[in-house]
């Protein structure tokens, strides 16, 4: 099934990313958003590599990092890093740390009182990032140091990352927050109020490191060789980042690349469509097996098939990177054929075939179950074998249901979130579909109308998914119905 | 099947239905048979049983001198028994046009043409079923089990849904064709007066008891 969906996938992969694999897949934490893709275009005009970034909170990469082929590993903090050390993922001569960023207390801008450090005690919610996320934790440190955590810990409001932390305030819906400075500067809709002095939390560092799986090691080491060099570190400073020991002139960062809508929807489609497309034979086999046979483990399969629809999908998406991932059950079988199945749209396809199955083979179960047995016996008597009473009676009477069936598994698919953000992660142009590109808006401060045009889309082509079901189901009870005549 | 090699039919037979038992045990060399009961008797599951789709059923059974349950499980399947079935509901496959349902067994066309016009049908051949009243499914049904070539043919109220004359003499029409060509016939039925026309012996069937009239 995989070599197929390979096989299905070589020219669509070609035409997203110039050609098949010859990229390098950056995992970086959520505040390089704006900048990376800045370094990674001016490495790619002097003749690097293309690069693809996964950008998310380092707590939500680490963990991917170990168990995909990604090239390079951004973290947020020192803490993380040894993390992937200690698991192998990264060698210590690896790491190179020459990126810092300070910590800001941020309200918003249209506040009519302005918060201090000291009043923080009074504000109704504070917005952190995550407690394993490494924003989350500098920011504990600071107010702890600040004498201030027992004050306002029952105020704290978590955010996903330090961009949720962002738009949170940037919106309003906290009265303060604490992310990095360089988000403050990139984000008009902020004011700084407190910048919190070194000495007030370990120190912030972005360690970056080559991935012992990398697919590119050599070009990957090229890569970091660029983004610690003058050129980039002239990008770095103009956003507020300090290299090494020097501090740019601060000032408000150009707006970075965020998500693109008509990648996100011809992604979605893809995948929906891929993943209606290769289950429909296991779906036709499960659902014909479960509707007409007795069978010892019938219960089990049953159970088995089913389980996406109740397992959260985020737990799904991961028993699929264990199984899936290059350091997975199959992992190792699956790069010696040459497929990568994390980070991919592969992955992605993967991702919402399994947790769309339950759907496609209760409804195909459902078509066949419609079709009355005797339609089934009679062709018998008229010496028609099964095999081809199937072929000539059960499938042309349940094809509408059938094809119903197919709409629904294509609408699930679209609206696949949690199994797809664990197995391939959240790379534009490759797996980023509507729903992960609305996530991902939501935590950034520019795009509220590119929110609502994905939001349009991905409701208009779920209700078209659906209404087209409906349809079909109707036609095939139409077909069904009267046959004791009138 | 030539008329003097017809090896008759020794059936011994147990089916649970519900709360209820059929319990048909009978033999018979008689080529035309009827079995008449009240609806509820267990007539149409005898029907099912000699077709070979009731899978509940238990014990022996043999039709014109051939093995078809040997009693210890193992059953000709029906698309190697070659009966002619036409079910009680005059079940007719919806995806199909009349002909394609009259030449669903391998049934040429010329055959297709000529059961048509003794039926009188022709002019239904390219209608789709659920065009068909229900006195012309019926037609197309027995129509299509004479066409399969039968070694037995299976009729299970036949033409319930059509008046009393033309009932009669499509049944006269049945009847002459079957004894024609040497087709032995299993028929069930409510009705005394479709089994007058189509069978020499009649059996009754009540509460799933065979009673030989």
């Amino acid at each position: 099934m995989l070599v197929a969906l390979q096989i299905c996938l070589a020219p669509v992969t070609t035409s997203a990313q110039e050609e098949a694999g010859d990229d390098l897949l950056v995992l970086a934490a959520a505040s390089l958003g704006d900048v990376l893709p800045r370094v990674a275009e001016a490495w790619h005009e002097q003749g690097g590599m293309p690069v693809r970034f996964s950008f998310s909170a380092t707590s939500r990469l680490a963990p991917q990092a170990v168990q995909s082929s990604a090239d390079v590993f951004f973290s947020a903090d020192e803490e993380w890093m040894e993390w992937l050390q200690s698991r192998g993922a990264v060698d210590a001569d690896d790491v190179r740390s020459f990126l810092g960023n300070r910590l800001v207390l941020i309200t918003p801008a249209s506040a009519a009182e302005p918060v201090s450090l000291s009043g923080l005690a009074g504000v109704a919610e504070l917005a952190l990032a995550g407690d394993n996320v490494p924003a989350g934790r500098y920011a504990r440190e600071a107010l702890m140091h600040a004498q201030a955590w027992e004050a306002v810990s029952t105020r704290v409001v978590r955010a996903g990352s330090v961009r949720g932390v962002l738009a949170w305030v940037a919106r309003g819906e906290a009265a303060a927050g604490i992310v990095y400075e360089t988000d403050a500067l990139a984000e008009p809709a902020v004011r700084t109020v407190h910048v919190f002095p070194p000495g007030a939390h370990r120190p912030v560092r972005y360690p970056a490191a080559v991935l012992v799986n990398a697919r590119h090691p050599e070009e990957a080491r090229a890569f970091l060789d660029f983004v610690s060099g003058a050129q980039a570190r002239d990008l770095f400073t103009a956003r507020g980042f300090s290299t090494d020991d020097a501090r740019g002139p601060a000032q408000a960062a150009e707006r970075g690349t965020g998500p693109s809508v008509g990648s996100a929807i011809r992604i979605s489609l893809l995948v929906a469509f891929l993943a209606t497309v290769v289950g429909l034979l296991p779906a036709l086999a499960i659902g014909w097996l479960l509707a007409r046979h007795d069978f010892p483990g019938k219960i089990l399969l049953s159970t088995v098939v089913l389980a996406p629809l109740v397992i959260p999908p985020v737990v799904t998406g991961f028993l699929l990177l264990s199984l899936l991932g290059t350091r997975g059950l199959l992992g190792g079988a699956l790069t010696a054929l040459g497929i990568t199945v994390p980070f991919s749209v592969l992955g992605a396809a993967v991702a919402a075939l399994t947790v769309g199955l339950p759907l496609y083979v209760i409804a195909v179960r459902g078509a066949f179950e419609a079709v009355d047995e005797q339609y089934e016996e009679l062709s018998w008597t008229l010496g028609v074998p099964p095999r081809r009473t199937f072929l000539r009676v059960s499938l042309p009477l349940a094809l509408p249901g059938i094809a119903a069936g197919s709409l629904l598994a294509f609408a699930r698919a679209l609206g696949e979130f949690g199994a797809t953000i664990v197995l391939a992660g959240n790379v534009e142009g490759s797996t980023r579909t509507i729903a992960l590109a609305v996530y991902t808006l939501l935590e950034s401060p520019q795009g509220q109308s590119a929110t609502w045009l994905l939001v349009g889309a991905s409701v208009a082509i779920s209700l078209a998914a659906l209404f087209g079901y409906e349809a079909l189901s109707r036609r095939q009870r139409r077909m069904l119905e009267d046959r004791r005549g009138r | 099947m030539a008329a003097d090699t017809w090896g008759g039919i020794d059936m011994d037979v147990r089916v649970r239905m519900g709360e209820r038992t059929l319990d048909a045990s009978f033999q018979t060399s008689a080529r035309a048979l009827a079995f008449v009961g009240p609806s509820g008797a267990g007539k149409t599951t005898l029907v099912r049983v000699l077709a070979g789709v009731e899978r509940r059923a238990k014990g022996t059974l043999s039709v014109g001198g051939r093995t078809w349950m040997d009693g210890s499980g193992s059953t000709m399947p029906p698309w190697e028994r070659g009966v002619g079935w036409a079910p009680q509901e005059a079940l007719l496959f919806p995806h199909l046009s009349v002909r394609e349902n009259m030449a669903y067994g391998g049934a040429e066309r010329s055959a297709v043409e000529q059961m048509a016009e003794l039926f009188r049908i022709t002019e239904l051949l390219e209608r789709r079923p659920r065009k068909l009243s229900g006195g012309e499914r019926q037609r197309v049904t027995v129509a299509r089990a004479l066409l399969s070539r039968p070694q037995l043919v299976l009729l299970d109220e036949p033409f319930s849904a059509l008046d009393r004359p033309l009932r009669a003499e499509l049944s006269r029409t049945v009847r002459e064709l079957l004894d024609r060509r040497g087709i032995p016939l299993v028929l069930v039925s409510h009705d005394e007066g479709d089994a007058d026309i189509l069978a020499d012996e009649r059996w009754h069937l009540v509460d799933g008891q065979l009673v030989r009239n």
